[in-house]
């Protein structure tokens, strides 16, 4: 079963966004599966590392549309951003220590955030942007 | 040579700066703001400016008397206002040299970098005419020795038939149109075009500084009106054509070729002017030089996010329509004319994160020279060859001159092109995978960034104020940055390495110790006390003698047409016959005429000799001749001969014996109704 599921009603009629959050989701489902055919620590690692990565390249596009238009709640979406890199990155660690202990945030908060920030922080600026 | 020059210039801007020490931090270093303050000087120059001009009047009587009135009647502010437009123009012309000086210095007009550099030269060739020009309209006695000598030098220039010198040898001859013509030149047309100019010569670049830090802005400003307050600039006597100006305060910031003008040959005062522009010109290529590999995107890893661009110093990336086919909107593309190699767009990029392992690490944009990959790969190798326990690894900008701290077994130093090369994330992955206990920066300077904005976007990234930013969970106090600082005593990196790597023991780095606010405030009065102090001095220090204590000047200046070379001849039928209808004049007149040749003699001296030929293209005008003298003064005999007939014997001849007086000006002219010199 994977974690997270694109639905239409994701879309911010941005296409780059849209391909990205796509892609976002497919690493990280994919890297869900790893975890339950409990994979190597290293390579749980590397994808956690490869999701940090994309993420913040994802946020930093995402970040730089809404200064553009200049969107008004742009510093809240900000700080909804950086708390979810914050997390990935202490999965990072977290993984480094106890797998059994990051496995479950990786469940958990990671699905949990995204499902909270498409309904909310991505579809109001759908509205604005799209 | 050109390396040593460098080094000198460099030595002698770091002689400046223990007087610089009041200005911390080091964002509020003056050198680092000469640009925007000689802006900032200007918009005092301007607003002052306004206010002259409201009183100003543009007549050869009105423009002294009206700036008297202003100075004296209205000392309170007229006054103020006529000192800070002198100061503050004076200020402006050493910004301006110390910028050109340092940005020589420090390499920063070399090769992609030229614009910047060669769109410098016409400011400087505006702001020094506009100077001369502000000096002539006061119309006093350095006025007056301004405008004989610069029209001298213009008319060295083959633009002018006659001679524009000739207008200032009488008060007769001066007519207030030539006020209106200075006043033009002053107040609207080298104005605008410097204006035009600052914009020409920053556009390019990203994020010029405009306006330097408040606290310069009001310490500059106070700093010349105190200046103001205390030696308020006077005129030195209103202008009086019958007589020379033989002792003036010459404004060295804006007339220092003047005396050149007095004594040199004016093909070698413009020769000299000339050689010193090229010489700018063609700096930026001396010698010429291999560039570096430029930033190559990687379109696999750019999503367009514009970061890259948001940091690049030079300009030199930008966002164009994407070209690979997938749903991003745009994608980096790098000017390879801009592009300087120095990596601050790999710092600033999203994906340059070490942490990526299962994709091969290459970020949306890298340097082919220095790539991620291998940088990290540097790191991990460097952490294995350390071992103790306080592990520092240093990364030290390919620019900073001092010595590096490397050797000991629990150091390791890898070198960068710039700091701001390195990803923050990089940072977060050095001390979370355990590469190194403690990580030291050491940067090329804040306050003279070999990249501009190097030095900055890295303070800033790791106080979390610009992305991409330091995590917060990065432990700051296991990171050090050090940016060369020569006078400070931290400035061996030896010791600020082992300073750093005590407090990597106890908790956190220790800050160098501030010194109370008072401290600084004092050495900021001092460095601009000095500052006001040279800008008072060198406006009018030291004097200047145009001409010797007893010595009197005459002056020659008139035109004269030569004789025809050959008479108007009747022409016969047969020959009219010949030319076509509308040509048929009776009589057939070369216009040629002969040249005219002039000796000038005092007390049976030759002092001037000269044949000149007619000017126009036919050959057919008038000869001008103008030229002045310094004579001793006391009773002296002056001869004229002039010849105008190429037959050897027929001389217009004028002998005078006249008693001059010192400072007297006599100007010998030939009247043409009556065909005979005078002396006046």
């Amino acid at each position: 079963m994977s974690l997270l599921q694109w639905k239409p009603a994701y879309s911010l009629a941005i296409p780059s966004v849209d391909l990205e959050h796509r892609e976002m989701i497919a690493m990280i489902n994919e890297c869900h599966q790893r975890i339950e055919e409990d994979a190597k620590p290293e390579t749980i690692e590397r994808y956690l590392g490869e999701i940090y990565t994309g993420i913040g390249a994802h946020f930093a596009l995402e970040e730089s549309m809404m200064r553009r238009a200049a969107y008004a709640e742009y510093e809240a979406h900000k700080q909804d951003h950086e708390e979810l890199l914050d997390q990935i990155r202490d999965m990072m660690d977290l993984y480094d220590q106890d797998i059994e202990a990051g496995r479950r945030e990786l469940q958990e908060k990671l699905s949990d955030w995204f499902g909270r920030h498409f309904a909310t922080f991505d579809a109001r600026l759908h509205d604005q942007l799209g | 040579m050109l390396a040593l020059i460098q080094k000198l210039l460099r030595l002698l801007l770091n002689g400046f700066k223990p007087l610089l020490a009041g200005f911390q931090p080091a964002s509020l270093n003056p050198l680092r703001h000469l640009g925007s303050l000689t802006i900032f000087f200007f918009w005092i120059v301007l607003v002052s400016g306004i206010w002259l001009l409201i009183f100003f009047r543009t007549s050869v009587d009105g423009a002294y008397e009206s700036v008297e009135y202003l100075t004296h009647s209205q000392w309170y502010l007229g006054g103020v206002m006529r000192s800070l437009h002198r100061y503050a123009s004076d200020a402006a012309v050493i910004t301006l040299l110390l910028h050109i000086v340092r940005e020589f210095a420090f390499d920063h007009h070399r090769d992609k970098r030229w614009f910047s550099w060669i769109t410098g030269i016409p400011l400087l060739w505006l702001v020094i005419p506009l100077g001369i020009t502000g000096y002539w309209l006061v119309w006093d006695r350095l006025a007056q020795y301004v405008a004989l000598a610069t029209a001298e030098l213009i008319d060295w220039l083959p633009i002018f038939t006659d001679s524009m010198a000739r207008n200032f040898l009488s008060d007769d001859a001066l007519s207030d149109r030539f006020f209106t013509l200075m006043a033009f030149l002053h107040l609207i047309g080298l104005p605008l075009f410097l204006v035009l100019g600052i914009w020409l010569h920053v556009f390019r670049i990203n994020g010029p500084k405009i306006n330097p830090p408040r606290l310069l802005m009001s310490g500059s400003l106070l700093a010349m009106l105190l200046l103001s307050l205390v030696f308020p600039a006077l005129s030195q006597g209103k202008a009086d054509l019958e007589t020379v100006p033989q002792n003036i305060g010459l404004d060295w910031f804006y007339l220092a070729i003047y005396p050149l003008v007095d004594s040199w040959e004016l093909a070698w005062v413009w020769a000299l002017l000339a050689g010193i522009s090229l010489l700018i010109f063609i700096a930026p290529w001396l010698p010429p030089r291999a560039s570096r590999p430029v930033a190559r995107v990687d379109l696999d890893n750019c999503n367009g996010c514009e970061r890259c661009v948001a940091d690049c110093p030079f300009g030199a990336l930008t966002m164009m329509p994407r070209s690979d086919g997938k749903a991003y909107e745009a994608e980096a593309v790098v000017d390879a004319d801009l592009c300087l190699s120095c990596g601050i767009c790999v710092g600033a990029c999203p994906t340059a994160t070490p942490f990526r392992r299962r994709s091969e690490l290459v970020p949306g944009i890298d340097l082919p020279g220095q790539p991620m990959a291998q940088l990290r790969e540097t790191i991990i190798e460097a952490s294995q060859h350390m071992q103790g326990q306080r592990r520092v690894l240093v990364f030290s900008c390919a620019w900073q001159k001092q010595a590096n701290p490397g050797g000991a077994s629990d150091t390791a130093v890898i070198s960068l092109t710039c700091m701001a090369q390195l990803p923050p994330a990089f940072l977060d992955f050095i001390l979370s995978r355990g590469h190194a206990d403690g990580i030291l920066l050491l940067g090329c300077g804040s306050d003279a960034c070999t990249y501009r904005l190097g030095a900055e976007w890295t303070s800033l990234r790791l106080h979390r104020q610009r992305d991409p930013h330091l995590r917060q969970r990065v432990d700051s106090r296991r990171i050090a940055m050090a940016w060369e600082q020569p006078w400070s005593r931290y400035a061996d990196p030896r010791t600020l390495l082992s300073v750093f790597r005590g407090s990597l023991e106890v908790q956190g780095a220790s800050e160098p110790q501030t010194r109370p606010a008072s401290v600084y405030l004092g050495g900021r009065a001092i460095a601009w006390g000095l500052f006001a102090a040279v800008v008072g001095l060198l406006s009018v220090w030291p004097r200047y003698q145009p001409i010797g204590v007893n010595e009197a000047m005459v002056s020659l200046s008139f035109s004269h047409a030569g004789e025809r070379i050959q008479q108007c001849r009747q022409r016969s039928q047969a020959e009219l016959d010949k030319l076509p209808p509308n040509m048929r004049k009776p009589a057939d007149c070369p216009r040629e005429r002969h040249p005219v040749s002039v000796v000038f003699q005092v007390d049976g001296e030759e002092r001037y000799r000269e044949v000149l030929s007619p000017s126009g293209f036919w050959n057919d005008g008038e000869s001008t001749f103008y030229q002045r003298f310094p004579v001793m003064a006391g009773s002296r005999l002056l001869q004229i001969d002039m010849n105008d007939s190429g037959s050897p014997d027929e001389y217009h001849v004028h002998t005078q014996s006249l008693n001059l007086a010192p400072g007297e000006h006599v100007v010998v002219t030939f009247d043409r109704t009556q065909q005979e010199f005078r002396i006046q």
